[in-house]
């Protein structure tokens, strides 16, 4: 019983995290903006004004982190229905698969994400700023779900 | 209850006319180009009336940040009209239809200075209360991100094949129960269980011989296929009894005899047909 609550907690948990990494604009921050996959958030005149991505952003790679993030969530989601559907539905002594393989995937996806940010965004820019919460928040989400899915590959329903 | 709904009726129909009377103006809510190149701004209007000989289209441009617009394209009387005094000298072109309520114009070699609210007026007497619809045009040195078609993609296609992936599991264990209902309906239902192999090859056979047997006597009928047939026939004597008894559907038998009977064969010739079925069910 409290390793099933142990193990929701942990799911809801990596589902906030990913959420505030797809989300919130923060994934490289300087000291006057805060910019990321969606949107640029610049302080002028102390008021911060939301902006467009710059053109000089590789297009195709940062469509790539919008799309990975978003699935990482939306199955990481579709994960944690799965697993409470299967907490009533899985027969005595079998895995929880399929949550494993929800997991899994988001936990992928969610990697897939985060690497191509960190290889092909603000590489030249180190000295000038710094990764932001949502950066930060992506990784360690992968490292939750990872956790998470193993766990559900190797746990038996009693 | 019926005063309230006469008078109700009588408003809308005093108040319906002058609001179908207005006419309504559609243009883009935006448009974004690149300098240098070309934009057709379209405009279209609706109106209760047919499309008049006076139908009249005005454009006009306001600057970001000014507050006074200044004409640049009209179309009236049949004729269009186009700036030639202005910013737009020759650079605008009136490609609308008005025939068609459409008044679109077309700007061309653009510059930052095209920055602006373009407006667009359509009247079409004796429909001319209107509001004119705007335009906002933004040029750029290149086009922003397009935050969409990749992402989309990429989205729609790993969401695409999760929802492949559970309808085909669910068909695939779908058939295969059928399968096994089927096989366990067929083990009680007959007598003797066929393979389904040799349930085809024996089909085949039959097929064969009874096209091959009213050739030989009469001319040749046709005859359905014979489903489910496969007697089983072991001695002599008793063969056609067996046969009969082994045949999986009666109903097929009895409808066999009634065809051969069709076609003028004597009972015995039936019964001798129906022999040699069984014959060739058993070479197989």
């Amino acid at each position: 019983m409290l390793v099933l609550i142990a193990l929701s907690i942990l799911h809801i948990a990596a589902i906030i995290l990913l959420l505030a990494a797809t989300i919130d604009n923060a994934w490289w921050v300087t000291s006057t903006t805060s910019t990321d996959v969606w949107g640029r958030w610049v302080l002028t005149n102390n008021k911060w004004n939301m902006t467009d991505l710059p053109n000089n952003y590789p297009t195709d790679y940062l469509q790539a982190v919008q799309a990975t993030t978003v699935l990482a969530c939306i199955f990481s989601i579709i994960g944690l229905f799965v697993f409470i559907a299967q907490l009533f539905t899985l027969p005595k002594g079998r895995r929880f698969t399929i949550s494993g393989v929800f997991q899994a995937l988001a936990c992928l996806f969610i990697m897939i994400a985060a690497s191509i940010y960190t290889d092909r965004f603000h590489t030249n820019e180190k000295s000038i700023g710094n990764y932001g919460h949502s950066f930060i928040l992506a990784w360690i989400a992968f490292g939750l779900t990872f956790i998470s899915s193993i766990v559900y590959f190797v746990l038996r329903k009693k | 209850m019926l005063r309230v709904l006469a008078l109700a009726s009588v408003v809308l129909l005093g108040i319906a006319p002058q609001a179908s009377q207005a006419i309504t103006v559609y243009t883009s809510w935006e448009r974004h180009a690149l300098v240098g190149s070309d934009v057709r701004l379209s405009c279209s209007f609706f109106s209760w009336r047919f499309v008049s000989e006076d139908v009249s289209f005005t454009w006009r441009y306001r600057p970001d940040g000014s507050r006074d617009s200044v004409s640049i394209a009209h179309y009236a009387g049949g004729e269009p009209y186009t700036d030639n005094k202005g910013a737009f000298k020759d650079r605008v072109e009136f490609v609308g239809n008005p025939k068609r309520r459409d008044g679109s114009i077309l700007i061309k070699n653009l510059d930052f200075s095209d920055n602006g609210t373009f407006t667009c007026d359509a009247k079409n007497p004796p429909d001319i209360v209107g509001r004119p619809s705007s335009v906002r045009l933004l040029v750029f040195e290149t086009l922003p991100i397009q935050a969409g078609v990749i992402t989309g993609a990429i989205i729609g296609v790993v969401l695409g094949l999760l929802v492949l992936i559970v309808v085909i599991y669910y068909l695939m264990r779908f058939l295969v129960a059928r399968r096994v209902f089927s096989l366990s309906v067929s083990k009680h239902g007959k007598k003797k269980k066929e393979g389904s192999q040799q349930r085809q090859a024996s089909f085949l056979l039959l097929l064969f011989f009874l096209f091959l047997l009213p050739l030989l006597q009469y001319p040749p009928p046709l005859l359905p296929p014979l489903p489910h047939m496969h007697p089983v026939c072991s001695d002599k004597r008793n063969r056609l009894a067996r046969c009969h008894h082994h045949m999986t559907i009666w109903r097929d038998y009895n409808s066999i005899q009634r065809l051969l009977r069709e076609f003028g064969m004597r009972k015995r010739v039936v019964k001798g047909n129906i022999h040699l079925l069984c014959m060739a069910a058993q070479l197989t």
